[in-house]
């Protein structure tokens, strides 16, 4: 299996990597940060510690740095990383930003756009690249892109945001049904609220907003959660490696909630 | 396929003995649980019985059946049933004005009355030994869209009451370790299929409604819902999981 993981420089997008890559995948890990680079070496370092069944020559991780709402920069990305690890049968999207957090009335059009240009336009982008990439090679593929549930319910301060993993949802779908017939399948994960940089640096924001203490905040999330807990990288990592197995060889176009529960209610 | 995944668990299915409940012993058995059949039919128990897992006669619909069932599971896997699968089901096509309130009556005591009696024996057990778990339960993409074609009201709520007892589960037994996801097939070659009974008209369906443009097998249902009770779902609950060749990402 041949794998590009956006946004795989740290939190989600590092374990989802590092779990298709311990499965036994070669992957190219993408980030708008150099720090990708980094994550990418020690990731080669700890599969290939672990045994390359792969032998030698394998590119079991290869670190490419470009920003996903650049479309000459995303195709020269995959293009790279297609000479790299020899095609591309996987395509995770896992690059996006956090919204404003403000309110709308005080919501610049350069905040909204940002927030639109890379957790939207940045996946339609990669996705357009990807498959013609992957239609060319004629054997299939599979798609798993980034939603949230904050893309199945609204959130006040966060319309960029929510609008933006909404129309995750409807455009991976919409490929679905698109690219069925070159056997690729696409779906979405919609995680809840997830033990990363980006969810605390929100609560954050919102402790300093209403003047409660950060942890407080942790707490409330926790609670509201019926699973009791965050979820973690490997939570994501696990459902992104289900997905994108002959496991789900019959699961195309759907929303897959990672979220503890929360969405029950 | 992982075998070894499921090491250690202990696997109740009812309607086992046929169809997606079959496939989803085998693959079970393959990855390592142990695992007991329940089904009303003996003959169709009798037929399974080359896969390793143990038989259990039961009526999913008689309460007291189900409490027997599910304690003498317990006995033959070594404790109490941590998977349970409920597909246990049946499929009737009736339309509105010609059906019965007997029909209906006997789809929904099987399907939603049947996954409420299971759910809450095999769950009361789990939070009585103070042992986590994972409940997968059968819907259908039926109790996510209607069908005009092939009407059958009684089996579409059925499966609809099918999710919000599964949302129900898995909120209220989340405190104690237990999961309850869903899962919908669509088109699946089983006994119960009714659309290729016409082959050109279900050919045609394939073609127009399916993106995938095919049936699915009960092994690639098996295999989502051994996905959903593996760990590698640990924080997922209270999901609907489609499995049905996109038809409702149309």
């Amino acid at each position: 299996m041949r794998a590009i993981v956006t946004g795989a420089a740290r939190g989600l997008g590092a374990a989802i990597a590092g779990r298709l890559a311990r499965d036994g995948a070669d992957v190219a890990l993408l980030d708008m940060s150099v720090d990708v680079m980094a994550s990418a070496g020690r990731l080669a370092g700890d599969v290939g510690a672990a045994g390359d069944a792969g032998g030698a020559g394998r590119q079991v991780a290869v670190g490419l740095v470009a920003d996903v709402s650049d479309e000459n920069a995303c195709a020269a990305a995959v293009d790279r990383a297609v000479h790299a690890i020899g095609g591309v049968d996987v395509l995770v999207n896992n690059a996006g930003i956090g919204g404003p957090d403000t309110d709308v009335t005080r919501t610049s059009l350069a905040e909204f756009r940002r927030v639109l240009d890379v957790n939207l336009t940045g996946i339609f982008l990669m996705c357009r690249e990807v498959a013609r990439v992957m239609i060319g090679q004629g054997s299939g593929g599979a798609i798993v892109n980034l939603g949230s549930v904050f893309g199945q319910q609204g959130v006040a301060g966060g319309a960029g945001y929510c609008a933006s993993k909404a129309g995750v949802a409807l455009l991976t779908h919409s490929l679905a049904l698109e690219l069925a017939p070159h056997n690729i399948r696409a779906n979405t994960i919609a995680p809840g609220n997830m033990a990363t940089e980006m969810h605390w640096d929100e609560l954050r924001s919102r402790a300093a907003r209403s003047g409660g203490t950060f942890d407080e905040q942790v707490e409330m999330v926790r609670a509201s959660v019926p699973l009791g807990r965050h979820g973690t990288g490997g939570d994501i990592a696990g459902v992104v490696a289900w997905l994108v197995s002959p496991d789900a060889g019959y699961v195309t176009g759907q929303t897959i909630g990672v979220n503890g529960g929360i969405w029950l209610s | 396929m992982t075998p070894g995944r499921l090491a250690g668990r202990r696997a109740l299915i009812t309607g086992g003995a046929s169809g997606i409940g079959l496939a989803c012993a085998r693959r079970l058995l393959a990855e390592g649980a142990a695992a007991v059949l329940l089904d009303r039919r003996a003959d169709a128990l009798a037929s399974a019985a080359g896969t390793g897992a143990a038989p259990v006669a039961c009526d999913i619909r008689d309460p007291g059946a189900v409490a027997a069932a599910v304690a003498r599971a317990a006995g033959l896997l070594g404790g109490p049933a941590d998977v349970l699968v409920n597909s246990a089901g049946v499929y009737r096509i009736a339309p509105l004005l010609d059906l019965t309130p007997r029909e209906w009556d006997d789809v929904l005591a099987v399907n939603l009355r049947g996954t409420f009696l299971a759910g809450r024996a095999v769950a009361a057990a789990l939070i009585e030994a103070g042992l986590p778990g994972a409940i997968v339960n059968i819907s259908s993409t039926a109790g996510l869209l209607a069908d005009a074609s092939e009407p059958s009201a009684h089996y579409n709520a059925s499966k609809a009451g099918v999710l919000a007892l599964t949302r129900q589960m898995a909120a209220e037994w989340a405190p104690h370790g237990i999961r309850a996801n869903a899962v919908c097939p669509g088109v699946i070659d089983t006994p119960m299929l009714r659309l290729m009974d016409d082959p050109a008209a279900g050919a045609a369906y394939l073609q127009a409604d399916v993106p995938q443009r095919r049936l699915g097998s009960a092994d690639e249902v098996a295999a989502v819902i051994v996905f959903l009770v593996s760990d590698d779902a640990s924080y997922l609950t209270g999901a609907a999981v489609p499995v049905d060749g996109g038809i409702t990402a149309i």
